[in-house]
């Protein structure tokens, strides 16, 4: 268990936030953020300045905010924006829809688990990329061969690790429940689900970073709108200021994807319970 | 009316990897009646969890019958109610909400909740996760959850072994106030000898594995008690003077850490 704080009766119910958490403290915690990719960016400058590298081995660093700007203007970067976004967002719906009771069923019965999870570690290394021939041939070059992509990239995963979750949770807390006259739908949402969240939570970064490099891969091969694609026409094209700035926006994305969906989750659910220890 | 009936229990636990057998009840019978305090007490390792296990449903037995209200069971189930060591409260429900799984209205529900947490002293208290209660009172809120649930039984397993002295014996009292207050049925197992007569109508005591029951010892002090009043009465120094004689003639050096009398 974590820290058993002793509650004084003036303290409120609710878990004394971070300090870092108050509007300088908010600031303060978006310097240091941001603070190692402006240095990211200065270093890139003056390396590219220095050396002279010319446009088409590596862009400068304006040349690729010009790229995203005229991206911007002609249209393209929302067209592509949007198109992966929906294609990550399905998948990634479809993924925690099947592999999250999936992963706890399994979690629940040591005989499935013992049956499945060697299958479930031989598929976590072809889970994805290595899917996108047989996808492209049963589904053509189409939206659903991408989304197919990204929910077998996140599958296993996230089956995975909620599997693992559930095998984590205390003996006695399944015990208490079962003593409690806990039916089985009432287990999964409000004991096996809750219990096994700190894990399912690490499996959904680590499976959504499989979804995303899943469909990046996807929409190169598989697509004619996307991220992906974008890169992969301006490649053909020697545009290697639009190859970065689809790279840096995907990368953009992913981040903001964890700060604006999986933090908040965390921190509203393993956090808030004391199932993890918070450090700020 | 008996509300517990145990009849010729026995438990052979088989090590799954060198395949040794361990006997760790050899028989024991007895029966709690109904709004009955009673005790088990034995040195370390005689069986005590395990019996309390079997009879929560947790464990199942090599022999014998676990009977509720007559009805002879299998499996956990809501007529018996576990106050565990470690309170197995879930990080994840408020004290309130903690407390229900039964299918009653959410309002009842709250209702029945806040007036348990009142009786066990944590009024006020309905909207912390146990992770911001205390060690004493998340032991409190383990009590109010069981209780709240009314079953038949309500099993405890040395709910303030790992609790600090001074607060165990303000445990001890509120626990013996709640149960004059509402007379549930509890089997009690600990391996504190004050705790037991303190709080128990009658105490079983164990033999060491394979264990056996080797007497069954009334307590026949009145109610209601209090730490300082009850153990004061040189009835409850005898009681307590002869449950230590019992367990040290079966004693050996596996003894059980006794709390001197
Ligand atoms: N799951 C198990 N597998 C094998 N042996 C076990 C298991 N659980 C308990 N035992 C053995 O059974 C015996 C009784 O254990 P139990 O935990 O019931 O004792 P206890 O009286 O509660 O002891 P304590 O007072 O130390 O809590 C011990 O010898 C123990 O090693
Ligand atoms: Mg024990």
């Amino acid at each position: 268990m974590t820290l058993g704080r002793t509650a004084g009766p003036g303290l409120r119910g609710r878990t004394a936030a971070p300090a870092s958490r108050g509007p300088r403290g908010r600031l303060a915690s978006a310097f240091w953020f941001l603070l190692p990719f402006a240095l990211l960016l200065v270093v890139w400058a003056v390396v590219v300045a220095a050396t002279g590298t010319p446009m088409r081995i590596f862009p400068q660093v304006t040349d690729v905010g010009s790229a995203i700007a005229d991206m911007w203007a002609s249209g393209d970067l929302l067209r592509h924006l949007g198109a992966s976004l929906r294609r990550v967002g399905v998948g990634a719906l479809l993924a925690v829809a099947t592999a999250l009771p999936f992963g706890i069923a399994l979690g629940a019965s040591p005989k499935l688990a013992a049956f499945f999870t060697p299958l479930l570690r031989f598929s976590v290394s072809l889970a994805g990329i290595a899917w996108i021939p047989i996808a492209t041939l049963w589904l053509g070059y189409s939206d659903q061969a991408v989304i197919f992509i990204v929910w077998n990239a996140m599958f296993f995963a996230l089956t995975y690790n909620a599997l693992l979750g559930v095998q984590q949770i205390p003996i006695e807390l399944i015990r208490a429940a079962r003593s409690m006259g806990t039916g089985r739908l009432r287990m999964f949402w409000e004991v096996l689900l809750p219990g096994a969240l700190p894990s399912v939570v690490t499996g959904l970064r680590i499976g959504l970073g499989y979804g995303w490099r899943g469909l990046v891969a996807a929409e190169i091969i598989a697509s004619s709108a996307g991220l992906g694609y974008a890169l992969f026409l301006a490649q053909k094209s020697f545009d290697t200021d639009v190859v970065i700035a689809s790279m840096a926006i995907i990368g953009v994305l992913w981040l903001l994807m964890d700060r604006l969906v999986l933090s908040p989750l965390e921190r509203r659910t393993v956090e808030r319970w004391g199932m993890k220890s918070v450090v700020s | 009316m008996t509300a517990l009936e145990i009849s010729g229990l026995a438990k052979e636990y088989v090590d799954s990897y060198s395949g040794d057998r361990v006997t760790a009840i050899g028989e024991v019978t007895f029966t709690v009646e109904e709004g009955e305090f009673v005790s088990i007490l034995g040195p370390s390792g005689c069986g005590k969890t395990t019996v309390l296990n079997i009879i929560a449903g947790f464990v199942e037995q090599t022999a014998g019958t676990v009977k509720v209200g007559g009805r002879v069971v299998d499996g956990p189930g809501p007529d018996r109610g576990v106050v565990f060591q470690n309170h197995a409260l879930f990080p994840w429900k408020t004290a309130a909400f903690g407390l229900r799984m039964k299918g009653i209205p959410a309002a009842r529900r709250r209702e029945i909740a806040l007036e348990h947490l009142e009786l066990v002293g944590l009024a006020g208290f309905e909207n912390r996760y146990p992770h911001e209660l205390s060690g004493g009172m998340r032991q409190r809120l383990g009590v109010a959850r069981v209780l709240a649930n009314e079953p038949a039984v309500m099993l405890m397993d040395e709910p303030f072994a790992s609790i600090d002295a001074q607060t165990r014996r303000k445990l001890q009292e509120d626990l013996t106030r709640v149960f004059e207050l509402r007379r549930p049925t509890v089997f009690f197992v600990t391996h504190d000898i004050d705790e037991a007569v303190f709080l128990s109508d009658r105490v079983v005591v164990l033999s060491r594995r394979p264990s056996r029951v080797r007497e069954i010892v009334t307590v026949d002090l009145p109610r209601p008690r209090d730490w300082q009043g009850t153990t004061a009465l040189p009835e409850f120094r005898e009681i307590a003077n002869h449950i230590t004689a019992l367990l040290s003639e079966g004693g050996d050096r596996e003894g059980p850490e006794l709390t001197a009398a």
